[in-house]
C-alpha cells in the first residue's frame, strides 16, 4: 500500500509538508486531503500533487523535484520513504525511527534532533546535518545520516549521539560543541570541534585543526576550552 | 457611547465591592448617568458578571534592547504561532512575544496598561519604538539612573539642585515617566568586573554609596514631585542572604513622606528575599520584610513571582545577570554597559522539582499573602520571573489555600522546611485582588485615571464571566483561574477590543511620559551634560526623543 506522491508543477514558494510513511495507512482520497502549507496558505496536498496507491508496504514515494518542499519525513517513527529526486530543508527532522532515502540532493537541516533511524542520502547535503533547531541544546541523539557526496558547514552541532559518515568532502565547523556520537569524513574539510565536549570525528583527508586541542595516543582531544574530551582522528 | 447593564462591580479605591450597578461610557471616560443618551448607547448586559477597571502591570520588560535582545538569543521563543495574520497582526512567541503579542495578550486578559520597567536613557528611541508598536494597551517607561556617571558626580558634590535638574532633563529627554533605579552603584562596579556587597560599599571610581544614591534619588524625586517614586531594584539581587539589604533599604524610606503615594516602591522584591548563605542552605526572608513593609506607611512592593516553565532573565542589573550565566551554564548576553547604564540577558526556566525554584515559587506567594494588599502589587516581573499571561494563576493561588496545597504536594519539599508557605491560612478575597492588579498598581504609579471605575476615570474596563456574589474563591480556584485567563469583554478608552476572549478591535493606546522641568532649574546641569557628551556615542543635539516622534504621546505636567 505504499503511496506514490508526484509534483503537479513548479512550486513558485516552498511548500512545508510533513510527509510521513503513516499516510500509506490512508486511501488515496485521505491522502489528497492532507494539509500542507504553500507559503503561507494552508491547502490540500491534492491540489499539488498526485497521488497512487502501488505495493503494499508502509512506504511514501516522493516521484520527482522535491527540492522546495520542506519537512519531509519530520517526526516519523517508522516505515520507508524513498526520494527520487532531490528534497528540501528539514528533512527527517526529529525522527525516531524507520529509513529515508534521498537519491538526489538534500537541503540545510537534514536529520535536525533526530533520535532514531536512518538516512541515505546518494548526493549531496546542505548545511547543519543532525544539528539542534534553532535555539535548541541538543542536536541529533541516535540513529544514522550516510551522505555519499559531500556535506556543508556546521554538520553534527550540538549532536549528542548517533553518526554522520560523509563519503566526500563538507565545510567548517564540524562537531562544533558536540558531546556523543561520531562523525566520519572520507574526504576533507576544514574546522573541526570548537568547543567539544565529547564523541569523536574521524577524518581520512585534510582538515584544519584549533590549537585548543592536544595531541594524545587517541588522536587530538580536547577542546580545551571547555574541558572538554572529544576525540579528534585521521583514519 | 457606551451602557453597561447591570454587572456585579468591584471597585476597590471606590470602595465598592460587589455591587450591583450600571456604568457609562462617553468619550472615552466614565461618566454621570444623565450624560448619556441611553437610547445612543450600545448597551452591554453585564447581569450576573465581574465589572473592574481594566489592569494595570506597574513592571514589566515590554519594549526597548533587553527584550529585543531576548528575542534574538532565543530563536526558540519564536516558534510558537499566535496568531496568523489576517485581521490582526501576525504575532509569535512562547514566552518572550513580539511586540503586537504583548499588546493582544494583555488585552485578552483584561489588562489595559503596562509599564516598562527599566529604559536605559541612550536607548529610549528604541524603548519608543517598540512600544509604539504595541496595540491595545497605555504604556509608559522608566528610564534607569542608579548608575550614571552623572548622577554619582552631582551626589559626589552634594547638590541636589543639579540632580534634580539632571532628572528632570533626562525624563523629559528619553520621554520616560520616572525614576528607576537598578542595583545602584553596583553596575558601575561590573564595568570592572565587580558588584557592590552592601549599601556602604564605595561605588569604584566614585566618593558615592548605594545608601547615599537611593537617599538622594528619592530626595530629588519627592522635591521634584512626580507622580511616581523611586522604583527601586535593591542590591544583592538573586544572592542568599540578601533579605537583610532589601530590608535595609526599605528602611530608607524613613524620614520622607507624601500624602497621596509611597516615597519608595522596591520591585520584583521575591528575588531579594533570601535567607541563608548559600543557594545549599537558602531559606526564604519573606515574613520579615512583610513585617517591615508592613509597620511602614510610605513603602509598597510588588511580588516578582515566579512561575513554572520557561523564563528569560533580563535585567538593569549587569553583574546579577554574568552571575547566573555562570550558575546556571546557559546563553549570556551582556547589553547597555555604558556610562549610563549595564544590563544582562539569560534564558532559564523554572522547575517544580528543582529545590532553587520551588523556593523561589514559594517566596513570591508569601510575600503576596503576607503583605497588606495596599502595599503589594502582583506582577511576575515578565518575563524575568514567567508570563504575564499566568497573572490569573497568581491571583487564584492568592484566593485558595486548596489551590496552594494542591500546587505545594507537586513542588520539590524543600520548600516545606525552607518557607512558611504551607502554614499560612491567609486568602485573600477578590476585592483584594482587583486591587492589587488594578487601583493599587495605578495608585502606586500616580496614575489618577487608572485602575478605577469612578466619574472621570479612563473607560478602561474588564468584564469577566464571574459572578462574584456565587463564587467561592477559595474552592472555585479552576474557574476563578480560568476566567481571568480569559476577559469576556476588555474595553479600552470606551473601545470593545475583545468579545468572548477574542480581539475584535485593535486600538492603539497612549505612552505618558512626565515633564517636570519647570520644576528644576535646567541650566544648572547642562555644563555637567555637555561635559559628560565628549564621552557619549552619540551627540547631545541627536540624544533623547521628540514627542513628535511618539505614536500617541500623553504628556504629564508637573507643575
Ligand atoms: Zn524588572
Amino acid at each position: 500500500m505504499a503511496v506514490v506522491i508526484k509534483p503537479k508543477k513548479f512550486f513558485e514558494v516552498c511548500v512545508e509538508a510533513e510527509l510521513t510513511p503513516e499516510l500509506a495507512l490512508r486511501s488515496v482520497d485521505e491522502v489528497k486531503k492532507f494539509k500542507v502549507y504553500y507559503g503561507n496558505k494552508v491547502v490540500e496536498l491534492g491540489e499539488l500533487f498526485e497521488v497512487a496507491k502501488q505495493g503494499d508496504e508502509k512506504k511514501l514515494i516522493l516521484d520527482g523535484d522535491f527540492s522546495r518542499v520542506k519537512w519531509i519525513g519530520a517526526r516519523m517513527v517508522d516505515g520507508e520513504i524513498v526520494v527520487k529526486g532531490s528534497v528540501g530543508a528539514n528533512c527527517g527532522a526529529f525522527m525516531r525511527g524507520g529509513k529515508i532515502t534521498i537519491e538526489g540532493n538534500a537541503d540545510d537541516w537534514l536529520g535536525i534532533e533526530m533520535a532514531g533511524g536512518e538516512i541515505i542520502v546518494k548526493g549531496n547535503a546542505g548545511n547543519l546535518v543532525g544539528c539542534a533547531y534553532y535555539g535548541d541544546a541538543v542536536g541529533m541523539t541516535a540513529g544514522k545520516i550516510v551522505i555519499e557526496g559531500n556535506a556543508g558547514n556546521y554538520v553534527g552541532e550540538k549532536m549528542n549521539g548517533g553518526e554522520i559518515v560523509i563519503k566526500g568532502n563538507a565545510g567548517d565547523f564540524i562537531g562544533t560543541e558536540m558531546r556523543a556520537g561520531v562523525i566520519e569524513i572520507h574526504g576533507s574539510c576544514g574546522f573541526v570541534g570548537g568547543d567539544m565536549r565529547g564523541g569523536e570525528i574521524r577524518i581520512k583527508g585534510s582538515f584544519e585543526l584549533l590549537p585548543t586541542f592536544k595531541k594524545t595516543e587517541k588522536g587530538w582531544v580536547g577542546d580545551v576550552n571547555v574541558k572538554g574530551e572529544g576525540v579528534i582522528k585521521t583514519f | 457611547m457606551l451602557w453597561i447593564r447591570n454587572g456585579i462591580v468591584v471597585d476597590p479605591k471606590n470602595k465598592i465591592n460587589a455591587e450591583k450597578m450600571d456604568i457609562f461610557i462617553k468619550n472615552g471616560k466614565i461618566v454621570e448617568e444623565n450624560e448619556v443618551k441611553k437610547e445612543e448607547c450600545k448597551v452591554i448586559d453585564a447581569s450576573g458578571k465581574l465589572v473592574v477597571a481594566g489592569g494595570v502591570d506597574m513592571h514589566a520588560h515590554i519594549a526597548g534592547s533587553k527584550i529585543n535582545t531576548g528575542r534574538t538569543m532565543r530563536p526558540e521563543e519564536m516558534r510558537v504561532v499566535r496568531n496568523i495574520a489576517g485581521k490582526f497582526r501576525a504575532t509569535v512567541g512562547r514566552v518572550l512575544l513580539t511586540a503586537p503579542a504583548i499588546g493582544y495578550e494583555y488585552a485578552k486578559m483584561g489588562y489595559t496598561t503596562s509599564f516598562e520597567a527599566a529604559q536605559p536613557p541612550i536607548g529610549a528611541l528604541h524603548t519608543h519604538e517598540e512600544l509604539d508598536a504595541i496595540p491595545m494597551i497605555d504604556k509608559a517607561a522608566l528610564p534607569v539612573f542608579g548608575n550614571w556617571h552623572l548622577v554619582f558626580k552631582c551626589i559626589e558634590e552634594k547638590n541636589m539642585e543639579k540632580l534634580k535638574a539632571l532628572v528632570a532633563w533626562a525624563i523629559e529627554r528619553s520621554k520616560g515617566f520616572g525614576v528607576k533605579v537598578v542595583n545602584p552603584g553596583g553596575v558601575e562596579a561590573w564595568m570592572y568586573g565587580g558588584n557592590v556587597k552592601s549599601l556602604d560599599d564605595q561605588v569604584p571610581g566614585f566618593n558615592v554609596t548605594p545608601r547615599e544614591i537611593i537617599t538622594w534619588l528619592i530626595k530629588a524625586n519627592e522635591e521634584l514631585g512626580l507622580p511616581h517614586s523611586v522604583h527601586l531594584h535593591c542590591n544583592n539581587l538573586g544572592v542568599p542572604g540578601n533579605y537583610q539589604t532589601t530590608i535595609e533599604s526599605i528602611k530608607l524610606a524613613k524620614g520622607f513622606s507624601n500624602a497621596k503615594r509611597q516615597v519608595l516602591h522596591v520591585t520584583h522584591v521575591q528575588f531579594n528575599a533570601y535567607a541563608g548563605s548559600s543557594w545549599r542552605d537558602a531559606g526564604s526572608g519573606a515574613a520579615e520584610i512583610a513585617k517591615v513593609v508592613n509597620s511602614m506607611d510610605n513603602v509598597t512592593i510588588d511580588m516578582g513571582q515566579p512561575i513554572f516553565g520557561h523564563a528569560t532573565a533580563m535585567t538593569g542589573d549587569a553583574p546579577f545577570q554574568f552571575s547566573l550565566h555562570k550558575l546556571i551554564g546557559a546563553r549570556w548576553s551582556n547589553k547597555d554597559t555604558e556610562v549610563e547604564t549595564g544590563a544582562g540577558i539569560v534564558p532559564i526556566g523554572y522547575l517544580p522539582n528543582n529545590p532553587v525554584h520551588a523556593l523561589q515559587w514559594a517566596i513570591g506567594l508569601e510575600l503576596g499573602l503576607l503583605v497588606d494588599s495596599n502595599k503589594v502589587a502582583l506582577t511576575t516581573d515578565y518575563p524575568n520571573g514567567g508570563p504575564f499571561t499566568e497573572y490569573p494563576y497568581v491571583m487564584a493561588m492568592l484566593m485558595s489555600k486548596k489551590m496552594r496545597e494542591g500546587e505545594l504536594s507537586k513542588v520539590n519539599a524543600y520548600v516545606q522546611k525552607a518557607t512558611g508557605l504551607a502554614s499560612i491560612d491567609v486568602e485573600k478575597t477578590l476585592y483584594e485582588v482587583i486591587h492589587m492588579t488594578r487601583s493599587l498598581p495605578a495608585k502606586i504609579l500616580g496614575l489618577e485615571n487608572k485602575g478605577h471605575l469612578g466619574i472621570g476615570a479612563d473607560a478602561d474596563i474588564a468584564i469577566y464571566n464571574l459572578n462574584p456574589l456565587e463564587t467561592d474563591t477559595s474552592k472555585e480556584f479552576e474557574k476563578v483561574y480560568k476566567m481571568f485567563k480569559s476577559a469576556e469583554y476588555t474595553i479600552k478608552g470606551g473601545e470593545i477590543i475583545v468579545k468572548g476572549g477574542e480581539l475584535v478591535k485593535e486600538v492603539y493606546g497612549r505612552t505618558f511620559w512626565v515633564d517636570a522641568t519647570k520644576k528644576a532649574d535646567i541650566q544648572a546641569v547642562m555644563p555637567d551634560i555637555r561635559e559628560y557628551f565628549n564621552y557619549y556615542s552619540v551627540q547631545l543635539g541627536n540624544y533623547g526623543v521628540e514627542e513628535r516622534w511618539i505614536k500617541k504621546p500623553a504628556r504629564i505636567e508637573v507643575v
